[in-house]
């Protein structure tokens, strides 16, 4: 199995939330194609620096992929047709940068760090909470889905657009019974012990890992804002 | 140290399946071990309840009395603060992390009370030093085998290093190798000079680790045995107590001779993989109606992935399987066989429980569900909504529905984890009766009740069968090893 | 629990979390087919609808106070916003989370008929990014004008395919399927979920 090295080297949350809202503002105002992709290879360079350089390769070749269609959208017969395209195109290019950037930070960020994180920005826990638990739930959907799948197709049940379309309300019961009785379930056992372990303290959180940030962060975001800032002033020109 | 003062408490929950406890009074010294033992709904679980707080904070009901943990009333005490001296293990590793990583998890509890982050390091360091879990560190949780989540979740405990220590059912869903471990941690704790508290059934593995053994029925305590008391219970004594065996060296399977329709079920040369990686090699055996074949292994070997294979709900495979001779196809296999599933909830649909046996059918035969019913002891249930039956009766009902859809292979998997020793020889009957009709696997790290139940083991090592033995006398030693690791 | 009554307790919000990771996982699942395709993309609000009405209902019914409703607005706006969606997503996630929240309590959150209505309004949030492409479409498509033909041609265009026909059938088609997954969703909660014992 492998394990995570112990040095590895990590980005404090708080600046990679500074470099996601940074994202966001340079992908959304934008003013032309040219920006975005130099935009997606700063991401890149990131994710490079978090360790995810497979992703940064695959991400990469995804959003040349999307170029190449817009180059042959363009050489479309103008019409409906290829205005829809271009919408929503328009619409992939803005959402792309930030899904990779939003992705990258998701899988190189603990939710023990992002909690401290937020405690530390003063977001209030009846939002940090439910997010990290909606973060640890999302995965144990995936499991349930499949036990649950298997549950059907033992009963000759199929769990298939097909089936919910010839038997619908067979195939809702079977879908959300199982599935929201194991999720209120699930989240007594997790209150129980998350209240055992004394998630109501008033005390101020900790946390393992040192949240304060380092001279690369401040690099990063340095590097990002300047790349904002340069378009905004210097793109339009 | 523990007080209890004249403490009775019921649940005001009507569909809980508890009784509470009535009128305990006890101390529990600093540094003492203490076993709580006796059948499912005795009060095992209230009463740790009522130690960590979840009594009267979490869970609703009439309380009298007090209850004090070093001299802190629970009733008046927050359960933040309380969670500072008491530190509890749960049974199901599934639902008790609330992180995604091991570190997280591990250092939570101390998080939430924001100990020092230098403390929080070398208390962090020496967790996983102390309880040997060096190759976690850094994994996903999801990853992790059923043994794994639940010594992270004792690390979790550990970390905030409080006095006491409860742990309810913990060894529930572990192999005999995870109980190993489990023991030599419990072991840890008491060299520490920990209070532990311990509610089990499975007592082969702590009952020497106690200084006093509780036996509680009907949510009182009815006797206190020192653990030399504890171990010459006779046989007869013990169950009639309700108990799971004491000395496992004791447990033989019994003479039987065994006798039946062989090769109805062919499974030749079968290579079973998931996502192109191969995870059993060239596995063939055959087996006919009236065996009970106790598959075991350590976890991750492919136990379950060999029997969804058998159920046709994995198809990634190559080989042949045979039924009669004849070719099973996927289709088919997934037509006649049923998994039992070691967490029934996910397979139980309806909204009571006799629609659960005609669920999904046509034109259910209701004569047949109703004798299935009764024949099973839950017509007197058949109203309830499944949700609200007791862990041992959702399995039956499970059993009921694939009795109704008359299916030929039946797949148990550990059906007996968390069960008490009189529902486990209800399912061990259960088993034998259904074996008239159908082949049966069932999936088992438990010894006492392969002995009982199986009369044959087919163990999985490293992705191939590495034993395949009738379960009699002469093969005792053999299965021992097998299964105890 | 030792709470006050009227303040979220650590329960409520685990719930919230809970119920708020499937809602999220409803939301994809119905309307990720209609995100990624480009003819499809206004449906979006429509299959987004289709499938969290169950899920929905029985967080209100474990709840049964302000705020589960808003917070499941308040993270999806934040995931919306952090993924760089239209601003006008956020925002239609907010606003339709606040509202519904309210719409909810009105019934003192046991109400089926204001519980169905809360999870229209809940949804109807979806719709925010494309009830701003409406507005202005030409924004919208600003990054493919760079150096191509002018502008204008591709503006009439679009405001022609953007007609009143797809804004209304998106907002019909969301108020409708909406509706529909809410009331399967009450049903199970009656015939379900209440005598199942998770709810009381």
């Amino acid at each position: 199995m492998k394990r995570r090295a112990r040095n590895e080297s990590r980005f404090d949350s708080r600046c990679k939330i500074i470099l996601l809202i940074l994202t966001v503002f340079t992908a959304t105002q934008a003013p032309s194609l040219s920006f975005l992709c130099g935009l997606m290879l700063l991401i890149a360079l990131f994710s490079l620096f978090c360790g995810k350089g497979k992703a940064a390769c695959v991400n990469l070749l995804v959003f040349t992929a999307l170029y190449a269609i817009r180059t042959l959208a363009l050489q479309m017969r103008p019409g409906g047709l290829q205005t829809m395209i271009l919408s929503w195109l328009s619409l992939m290019y803005q959402v792309y940068p930030c899904g990779f950037m939003a992705g990258i930070i998701l899988s190189t960020t603990k939710i023990n760090e992002f909690l401290t994180a937020m405690t530390k920005a003063h977001v209030s826990p009846q939002i940090t909470i439910p997010m990290a638990v909606m973060l640890r739930y999302l995965p144990t959907i995936r499991e349930d889905w499949h036990f649950i799948k298997d549950a059907m197709r033992m009963r000759s049940i199929s769990p298939t657009l097909w089936g919910f379309l010839t038997k619908p309300a067979l195939t809702v019961e079977c879908l959300y019974t199982p599935l929201l009785i194991s999720a209120s379930r699930a989240a007594d056992e997790l209150t129980i012990a998350a209240v055992t372990r004394g998630v109501e303290s008033p005390n101020r959180r900790s946390c393992l890992v040192q949240v304060h940030c380092t001279i690369r962060d401040y690099m990063a975001i340095l590097i990002f804002a300047t790349y904002f800032i340069a378009m905004k002033f210097g793109g339009t020109a | 140290m523990i007080q209890f003062k004249d403490v009775s408490f019921s649940y005001s929950d009507e569909t809980a399946m508890h009784n509470g406890v009535q009128n305990i009074n006890l101390t529990i010294r600093k540094g003492e071990c203490v076993l709580l033992c006796g059948s499912s709904g005795c009060g095992k679980t209230t009463l740790l309840k009522l130690m960590n707080g979840l009594i009267p904070h979490y869970f609703q009901g009439r309380l009298s009395g007090s209850v004090y943990i070093e001299g802190h009333k629970t009733a008046d005490t927050p359960m933040h603060a309380l969670s500072k001296f008491v530190g509890t293990v749960f049974q199901n590793p599934k639902t008790q992390f609330f992180n995604v990583d091991v570190d997280s998890e591990i250092v939570f509890g101390a998080e939430n009370h924001g100990v020092l982050q230098s403390t929080l390091k070398s208390r962090f360091d020496q967790t996983l030093h102390t309880l040997h879990l060096e190759d976690l560190q850094g994994r996903n949780i999801f990853e992790l085998s059923g043994g794994e989540k639940q010594k992270v979740a004792f690390a979790s405990v550990y970390h905030m290093n409080p006095d006491i220590y409860l742990l309810d059912e913990p060894s529930s869903n572990l192999d005999a190798a995870a109980i190993k471990d489990l023991r030599a941690y419990l072991y840890q704790l008491k060299s520490e000079g920990k209070t532990v508290v311990i509610a089990e059934h499975r007592l082969y593995y702590c009952w020497d680790f106690a200084d006093r053994i509780l036996y509680l029925n009907n949510g009182r305590i009815e006797n206190v045995f020192s653990s030399d008391a504890f171990q010459s219970l006779s046989n007869v004594q013990r169950i009639k107590m309700g108990l799971r065996t004491i000395h496992l060296e004791d447990v033989l399977p019994p003479e039987r001779d065994i006798s039946y329709e062989k090769n109805l079920l062919q499974v030749k040369q079968l290579t079973v993989s998931r996502k192109k990686q191969s995870i059993l090699t060239d596995i063939s055996f055959s087996a006919g109606i009236g065996e009970i074949i106790g598959v075991t292994g350590k976890n991750g070997t492919g136990k379950t992935t060999l029997l969804r294979t058998l159920c046709g709900l994995h198809t990634e495979y190559t080989g042949t399987l045979l039924w009669n001779a004849q070719p099973f196809k996927d289709k088919q296999r997934c037509k006649r066989s049923y998994m039992v599933m070691q967490d029934v909830n996910y397979q139980l649909f309806a909204e009571s429980v006799e629609a659960e046996c005609g669920f999904g059918l046509p034109n259910a035969d209701q004569q047949r569900i109703e004798q299935t019913l009764c024949k099973l002891e839950l017509d007197q249930l058949k109203d309830r909504h499944p949700n609200t039956l007791s862990g041992g009766q959702k399995q039956r009902l499970a059993v009921a529905v694939s009795m109704v859809c008359e299916k030929e292979v039946l797949v148990f998997d550990e059906p007996t984890s968390g069960l008490d020793y009189k529902s486990m020889e209800q399912v061990s009957g259960l088993l034998q009766m259904l074996a008239q009709h159908a082949v049966i696997f069932v999936v088992t790290h438990d010894y006492e009740f392969l002995c009982k139940t199986c009369t044959r083991m087919i163990q999985l090592e490293d992705g191939a069968i590495s034993m395949d033995l009738p379960v009699c006398q002469e093969t005792e030693a053999q299965l021992r090893k097998g299964i105890l690791l | 629990m030792n709470q006050t009554k009227k303040g979220l307790s650590a329960k409520d919000l685990i719930v919230t979390g809970v119920f708020t990771a499937l809602i999220f996982g409803c939301i994809m699942l119905g309307g990720g087919f209609f995100a990624a395709a480009p003819a499809l993309t206004f449906y979006f609000p429509v299959g987004a609808s289709l499938l969290a009405g169950p899920v929905y209902l029985l967080m209100i019914a474990k709840v049964k106070k302000f705020g589960p409703v808003t917070i499941a607005g308040v993270i999806m706006a934040l995931f919306t916003f952090m993924t760089g969606m239209h601003p006008c997503m956020s925002l239609g996630y907010l606003a339709g989370g606040i509202l519904a929240d309210l719409t909810a309590m009105l019934g003192k959150h046991s109400s089926s008929k204001m519980n169905i209505l809360s999870y229209i309004i809940f949804s109807l949030g979806n719709t925010g990014s494309y009830l701003a492409y409406f507005i202005a479409p030409e924004s919208w498509v600003r990054f493919m004008l760079e150096g191509e033909r002018a502008t204008q041609d591709y503006v009439d265009l679009m405001s022609e395919s953007a007609n009143t026909f797809v804004l209304v059938t998106m907002l019909a088609g969301t108020v409708l399927v909406a509706a529909l997954s809410a009331f399967v969703g009450s049903k199970l909660l009656k015939k379900q979920f209440e005598k199942a014992g998770i709810v009381k």
